[in-house]
């Protein structure tokens, strides 16, 4: 099976098409860390004294930290005192009410991105919280939500104005003392998406955040909550692209879902920010935590998500399966080509009785790609009639690529039943010969035998994802094949 | 004092507790075991924080003053050891106490000429090539070396008796080599370490059924290392029985090394032992060999089990399967590790590696890893896992046929378990693992089976 090598080296050497870089005055602190910045983010987001002192406890005890070696991955130390913990777009400096007070050269940017908020208005229903860097900039969609009695903002602004409601949740699924990246995060982030639905209440649409880094050297650290009272549903998507930079960029978000008795939370990602040019070089390091908590009876969380982006992704969806009967879903698809290198899975945390657990996972490695799946599953000594089934798969595209499963699992409940299966293989030359017998080009049957081996993660999307991520994943593998 | 404390503690009495390394009189021995004790200063104690000790505490090994010696002087005249062996004259018997040859219940009557079966120690004066050139193996040392860890290096430190087999080219050994090690656990904690080296010429033959059994209550920590080479075109079979007292301490490590186109097929099975662990390590100096491991381990009571294996596939051709099965009962606790990797140029490799639990009791745990590190694309792996229990409706079935649920229960738990009796060739072998299993299974203390 081959590709006509020029095709490839045309591939290869196309550029990112998201790599461009907007000229905007941002308001950027110097780079370094220490107890002065911190005062000086929390100053600047006009922030309570409790949410102070919480960052600076989480920062006092990042200090005693040293960063995580267990992955899979060959990452280049990180200096952090060289990275600049705050930038936000001056042009914000009022708090835009409407689309007309937007800095022209921002929603310039978004066009470029394809997310037009004047046409996402009109658009599917979807309301965007759109973060240009650290501060986000535009709402829309507010007053339908708000009659629907839905909270959905940004983090500066939830814990401005629902500071109860912060205060209670936030931390309470990743404390501060988590990792050394959550740790982090919770001393520095500047910015993120805060929704809260209301008991009984089903959110009227997706919500959508798209992330994007654009300050050169500037860390992104995000923080996202999500809070569904009893018995209300919700589903949230976040997707993120980035401009073309030549230093390695530390994202370090954490998510945070809380899942009330009989409430459900979607969660879906699509994840394709820079993964460093063909040397490896620049791309983005994505360290991030998310975690659900299905904290009352019948909860159920679901993660999917669509990893094609980064130069490093440390990345572990979890749910912790408080309630009994809850349920915990996990749907991923990562690819790594380039010199891209992904350690990502899930942790199921069964503690109540009847639980249930599901992970998919497929790994697409190609070039010289390294994809590990790493996952534990823990059936606690309540956990009864507990059960988890667990799959993944790995293709291999390419004899320079890695494909590695580490899957942890500790059962403590004889009454759990566990199962894992793993499979690593590549595209066969007989699937490729019939579909080029049917007069498929060979990118063509590539792009369909991949398309149909991640098919039960895409299932799992939203629609207008499941199509963005088909595409993705087409464009990201053109070439690949050899 | 704490528990690190203690650790640092016993730490420095296993290593300077000062016994003179056994002169043999040959310099390469003695700067490998120099080496090894240079290595040894330099390892921390293992702890959980460790990934390969992540679910293995050594808590347990810490709380005894384990001590070595090199002498054999307590061994009781009438020890028996006709529960354990084999029938009469079906097999070349070696029978090792407390890791010292004993000659006089040994059997090794008509051995074909050119075969080597013995002790090492005797082995030195008149195979000590042999035994240096494979103990010095270099690609074989990456593994088996002493660079490993703190308990490798100990059994390097001490080498100085365990077994020796070398069976020459294109020799078929006609009967199955039986050895038996039985330990002998006499009023001070013994630390025992016996050091096998085994090796399978070119187009060679064999079958090896080693058992560790012991006698006495008290406890004893027995730290073996064995090294199998099988190779171009060899076959070995190797069955391994771990059936120990309640109060032993086991850990194990087998380095098996593979020519191409060479066969091992190893049954490892544990049932036995307070703390018990074995390192299995495979890997491959030639094309198309094909490795099988299979094993079978019943934890009950406080028993503490663990398997770690280790497969490389280093070289293109070569086919591997694991397939270990365990039932835990008591409060037991089963840890099960294994890693298939294969490395870039190992191409149209076929690896699989299956685990399977079965958990009878709730305060039973079982922590299973099963890992596959891939970086070549022409291969076929998979690795599957399961933890479950007794389904109640096979229980109804049974019962509503009349059997007795406790019957019904342990009819399950063999079938079960049948499928790597199975795989036991050698009848004599089955009939006494099988039986094995059923009392350890069904003793009283495993009746909270519920």
């Amino acid at each position: 099976m081959s590709v006509l090598p020029q095709d490839i080296e045309k591939i290869i050497n196309s550029s990112y098409e998201h790599g461009f870089v907007t000229d905007i005055d941002a308001d950027t602190v110097p780079a370094g860390l220490d107890e002065a910045v911190i005062r000086l983010i929390s100053s600047k987001k006009q922030e309570p004294q409790w949410m102070l002192d919480y960052r600076l406890k989480a920062f006092a005890h990042w200090q005693t930290l040293t960063g995580p070696v267990w992955a899979h991955l060959n990452i280049a130390p990180i200096d952090y005192q060289a990275i600049s913990y705050y930038s936000a777009p001056k042009s914000k400096a009022d708090g835009p009410k409407s689309l007309d007070e937007i800095d022209p050269q921002l929603l310039e940017t978004y066009k470029k991105l394809g997310i037009p908020l004047e046409e996402q208005k009109a658009l599917a229903g979807i309301a965007v919280d759109a973060v240009f860097d650290s501060v986000s900039v535009a709402t829309t969609f507010r007053t339908k939500l708000h009659e629907a009695g839905v909270i959905f903002c940004s983090m500066s602004e939830a814990i401005r104005e629902y500071p109860e409601l912060v205060q209670q949740h936030l931390g309470s699924v990743v404390p501060y003392k988590d990792n050394f990246f959550a740790c982090l995060n919770a001393a520095v982030f500047t910015d993120g998406t805060f929704v809260y639905i209301p008991e009984g209440v089903r959110c009227p649409m997706e919500l959508s955040t798209y992330f994007r880094i654009n300050e050169a050297k500037t860390g992104q650290f995000e923080r996202t909550l999500i809070v569904a009272e009893k018995g209300s549903y919700v589903s949230y998507l976040e997707g993120c692209t980035a401009p073309m930079r030549d230093e390695n960029q530390l994202h370090a978000a954490v998510v945070e879902l809380i899942a009330m008795e009989d409430a459900q939370i979607k969660y879906s990602t699509v994840q394709n920010w820079y993964p460093g040019d063909t040397h490896g070089r620049g791309g983005i390091y994505n360290f991030v935590t998310k975690r659900g908590d299905c904290r009352g009876d019948r909860s159920r969380i679901s993660w999917t998500q669509v990893e094609t982006g980064s130069a490093i992704t440390w990345k572990y969806p979890s749910c912790i399966l408080r309630g009994n009967d809850s349920t915990g879903e996990f749907y991923s698809v990562a690819v790594t080509r380039g010199k891209q290198q992904a350690d990502t899975g899930t942790k199921m945390i069964h503690l109540g009785r009847n639980t249930k657990s599901t992970i998919v996972s497929k790994g697409i490695s190609a070039g010289e790609g390294q994809n590990t799946y790493r996952g534990l599953v823990r059936m606690s000594p309540r956990a009864e009639n507990a059960r988890n089934h667990t799959q993944c798969d790995s293709l291999l595209i390419g004899d320079q690529c890695g494909a590695h499963t580490f899957p942890y699992i500790e059962v403590r409940n004889p009454s759990a039943d566990v199962e894992h299966e793993a499979t690593t293989s590549k595209i066969s030359e007989d699937q490729l010969f019939y579909c080029r017998q049917r007069g498929l080009s060979e990118e063509d049957a590539v792009s369909m035998i991949v398309n149909g081996f991640c098919k039960e993660v895409f299932n799992q999307l939203p629609m207008e994802f499941a199509v963005e991520a088909q595409k993705l994943l087409s464009v990201t593998l053109e070439g690949a094949v050899g | 004092m704490n528990m690190s404390e203690t650790g640092r503690q016993w730490l420095h009495n296993l290593i300077t507790q000062g016994q003179i390394l056994p002169d043999q009189q040959l310099d390469w021995l003695d700067q490998n075991r120099q080496a090894a004790w240079q290595q040894m200063q330099s390892f921390e104690l293992p702890d959980r924080k460790q990934e390969a000790w992540r679910y293995t505490s050594i808590d347990r090994l810490i709380k005894y003053n384990f001590l070595h010696t090199s002498e054999l002087s307590e061994i009781l005249p009438g020890t028996e050891i006709g529960e354990w062996i084999l029938p009469d004259n079906s097999s070349y018997r070696l029978v090792f106490i407390n890791g010292h040859c004993v000659p006089r219940l040994c059997n090794i009557q008509g051995l074909p000429r050119n075969v080597a079966i013995g002790c090492l120690r005797a082995s030195m004066s008149t195979d000590g090539e042999v035994i240096r050139h494979y103990l010095s193996n270099p690609l074989f040392k990456q593994s088996s070396s002493t660079a490993r860890d703190l308990f490798a290096a100990l059994n390097t430190a001490y080498m100085d008796d365990g077994l020796f087999v070398h069976i020459p080219k294109n020799a078929a050994l006609d009967r199955p080599i039986e050895v038996l090690h039985l330990n002998l656990a006499m009023d001070n904690e013994l630390l025992i370490l016996p050091r096998h080296l085994v090796v399978i010429d070119e187009g060679a033959s064999a079958t090896l059924i080693e058992r560790y059994v012991s006698q006495g209550n008290h406890a004893y920590f027995s730290n073996n290392a064995c090294d199998i080479f099988v190779n171009g075109n060899a076959r070995l079979s190797h069955y391994r029985i771990q059936d120990e007292s309640a109060q032993s301490h086991h850990l194990g490590r087998v380095n098996i090394l593979q020519g191409a186109d060479s066969n091992y097929k190893g049954v490892y099975l544990a049932l036995g032992g307070s703390w018990s662990r074995c390192d299995i390590d495979a890997r491959f100096s030639g094309k198309g060999a094909h490795c099988d491991i299979i094993g079978l381990y019943t934890v009950n009571a406080k028993q503490l089990t663990d398997f770690h294996l280790n497969v490389l596939h280093n070289h293109a051709h070569c086919s591997s399967r694991e397939n270990f099965r365990g039932i835990i009962a008591g409060s037991g606790r089963a840890v099960f590790d294994g890693r298939i990797v294969v490395e870039k140029h190992a191409q149209k490799t076929d690896a699989q590696l299956t685990n399977k639990n079965l958990l009878l009791s709730l305060d039973a745990e079982v922590d299973t890893k099963p890992q596959l590190e891939i970086y070549a694309d022409d291969v076929k792996c998979s690795h599957g896992t399961t933890v479950g229990q007794i389904d109640p409706k096979q229980v109804f079935y049974i019962r509503s046929r009349g059997i007795d649920e406790a019957m019904a229960k342990k009819m399950l738990c063999l079938g079960f378990a049948g499928e790597i009796f199975d795989q036991l060739d050698l009848p004599e072998v089955r009939s006494f693992v099988e039986q094995r299993v059923q009392n350890n299974l069904f003793a009283p203390q495993g009746q909270d089976v519920h």
